[in-house]
């Protein structure tokens, strides 16, 4: 059930995202250029100010699914004085770790507001830090997920530039859904993950018997919106909206990102020839 | 002049075309968040795959563990880099010649010993290949766009500690900080049973709109514009009996979340002025 319901909320995140007509057309927010530096181990420095204080030299992050700050700049910043309740559960094992908010987190002429993070000294990024000190300055954490979700971000390393460009996007709680996970990964205790398409398609697929990319496709049902795009039995689905269907689940797994009423594009190999066909899902089950 | 104007747009556009046909000037490339906020996109190895990669800037280099490097048929150079014959990212991304470095990351283990990820993730694509590309992070689309630059990135150092230039510091740097709790985690994705109905969300419940010929729901004897009351699961199974009323369209989608093919459902639906009670067993399909 934990799964169903990080499904559908990532179902609601994509309807809300999906632009709303009755709504005043907002204006267009302006993308904002930000240079980084590039550190001898590839990473990207951004200097930081944290409620006003700073700046600090933190590293940009796409794998890390938290702010992090190490103890100093904790103090620094004042972002002590504001932890969250029964923050660091798991956590305490690692030692000193807090959970707190930081009301404002400033990159280049980009504001962003009430942001989670750790205060936490991390010993990768110590490490980093006294390697590069001398050129570079004091590396004191890690700006990661919660931070650059919020915009469309995109990285230009030719130019050592992020372009940010704010969206509607709201990132979950990272760590306050990470207790639940643990909780339900051992309630689900190794059951396969049942995963359904987000709309009616109306066709079913098997595994193909070789090991060439591909699944086969079993039954369409007539009338349906699959059949209506010209889509056959024994045709050999290759890709859905751009995703890889080489399995069953695979098929299933791509299915589950269309919203119904999205048209989106199903290659098929039939007679030795790849066609596309143009399916739209319909709101069903 | 109209005339010229049409000439003129019409050779535009094939000029268009034509320029985007080859080499395409950006990717399109499908992407999920995992359940740990990670980005994964997928990548077949060596023709092998695909398999689960994290885009991590954190990250000098791909990093995969050597278990996979034996699977896909990569050799090592001796120093912990390997280099891939075809690394294509799902999306239409070929990377020529990308190297890899070779090595197991106790993070990745952490979180695949865990599930926490909600998949299992194979390895993680750092700075040499994500910076041959201008890439675009946006979690309100449901692509990436990757942009080709004419860019050669320079080779990363490791910032001299330890063994191996201390690369193995520079690994992802930052990923859940797991540990091994036991847990068996489940990788395996099934598809949810099918009941081939189209629905319609009203004010005051959920509708069937229409019925697939020959799928469950048909079979069934459900009928377009009946209205759904309440779906009973775990007929004659393993599971504990549940009766689910259904009020709006989440409530359908929570009672069917779990269903799998061959699940026998009893499904309550009010027929003009009569209700009526109908088993299903639901089908394989989407």
């Amino acid at each position: 059930m934990r799964t169903a319901t990080t499904f559908f909320a990532a179902i609601a995140l994509f309807a809300a995202a999906a632009p709303c007509p009755a709504q005043a057309p907002k204006a267009d927010p302006k993308p904002v250029v930000v240079p980084f530096k590039l550190l001898p181990s590839r990473h990207m420095l951004l200097d930081v100010t944290l409620n006003g204080k700073g700046p600090y030299k933190l590293i940009f992050d796409t794998g890390a699914p938290l702010n992090l700050v190490n103890s100093r700049v904790g103090k620094d910043a004042g972002l002590l004085k504001k932890k969250k309740a029964g923050g660091g559960f798991g956590f305490g094992l690692f030692g000193g770790v807090s959970q707190v908010e930081v009301d404002k987190l400033q990159v280049g002429d980009v504001t962003a507001v009430d942001l989670p993070a750790v205060v936490m000294d991390h010993p990768t990024v110590n490490a980093i830090s006294s390697a590069f000190e001398d050129e570079f300055g004091k590396i004191e954490g890690i700006v990661g997920f919660p931070f650059f979700a919020r915009y469309a971000t995109t990285v230009d390393y030719q130019k050592q530039e992020l372009v940010l460009k704010p969206t509607d996007y709201k990132p979950a709680d990272y760590l306050g859904d990470l207790m639940t996970r643990l909780m339900s990964a051992s309630e689900k205790g190794g059951k396969p993950r049942v995963v359904g398409a987000a709309g009616l398609w109306g066709f079913s697929v098997q595994p193909a018997d070789d090991k060439e990319p591909g699944v086969l496709v079993k039954e369409v049902f007539q009338d349906g919106p699959a059949a209506a795009a010209g889509l056959k039995p024994g045709d050999r689905m290759l890709t859905l909206d751009g995703r890889w269907t080489d399995s069953v689940g695979d098929a299933y797994m791509a299915a589950s990102l269309v919203r119904p009423g999205r048209t989106v594009a199903v290659v098929v190999k039939r007679d030795g020839k790849d066609i596309t066909l143009k399916v739209t899902p319909t709101k069903g089950y | 002049m109209t005339r010229w104007l049409i000439a003129l747009t019409a050779a535009v556009c094939t000029t268009g075309l034509l320029a985007a046909a080859d080499p395409p000037e950006s990717y399109e490339i499908p992407y999920r968040l995992t359940d740990t906020k990670h980005v994964l996109v997928r990548a077949k190895l060596n023709g092998k795959g695909p398999y689960n990669f994290i885009l991590d800037t954190g990250a000098p280099a791909v990093f995969i563990p050597k278990k996979l490097a034996k699977e896909v048929g990569v050799k090592l150079d001796g120093k912990g880099w390997s280099t891939f014959d075809r690394f294509e990212v799902e999306g239409g991304v070929a990377v020529d010649g990308a190297r890899t470095r070779v090595e197991d990351l106790f993070q990745l283990e952490g979180m695949n010993g865990l599930g926490l990820a909600g998949a299992e993730l194979h390895g993680v694509i750092g700075y040499n290949v994500l910076a041959k590309y201008r890439i675009t992070y946006d979690f309100t689309a449901d692509k990436l766009t990757w942009v080709p630059l004419d860019f050669d990135p320079p080779d990363p150092k490791g910032i001299g500690r330890g063994g191996q230039g201390g690369l193995e510091v520079l690994g992802p740097i930052m990923k859940v900080l797991g540990g091994l709790m036991g847990i068996n985690p489940n990788f395996e994705v099934r598809g949810r049973g099918f009941l081939g109905a189209e629905t319609e969300d009203r004010k005051d419940g959920v509708y069937v709109k229409s019925v697939l010929a020959d799928g469950p729901a048909a079979k069934a004897g459900i009928k377009a514009g009946d209205k759904f009351l309440a779906i009973r699961l775990g007929i004659g199974g393993m599971q504990k009996a549940r009766r689910i009323d259904i009020d709006t369209p989440r409530d359908l989608a929570r009672a069917l979340a779990e269903a799998k093919s061959g699940d026998e459902l009893r499904i309550e639906v009010r027929r003009g002025e009569v209700i009526e009670t109908t088993a299903v067993t639901l089908g394989g399909g989407l």
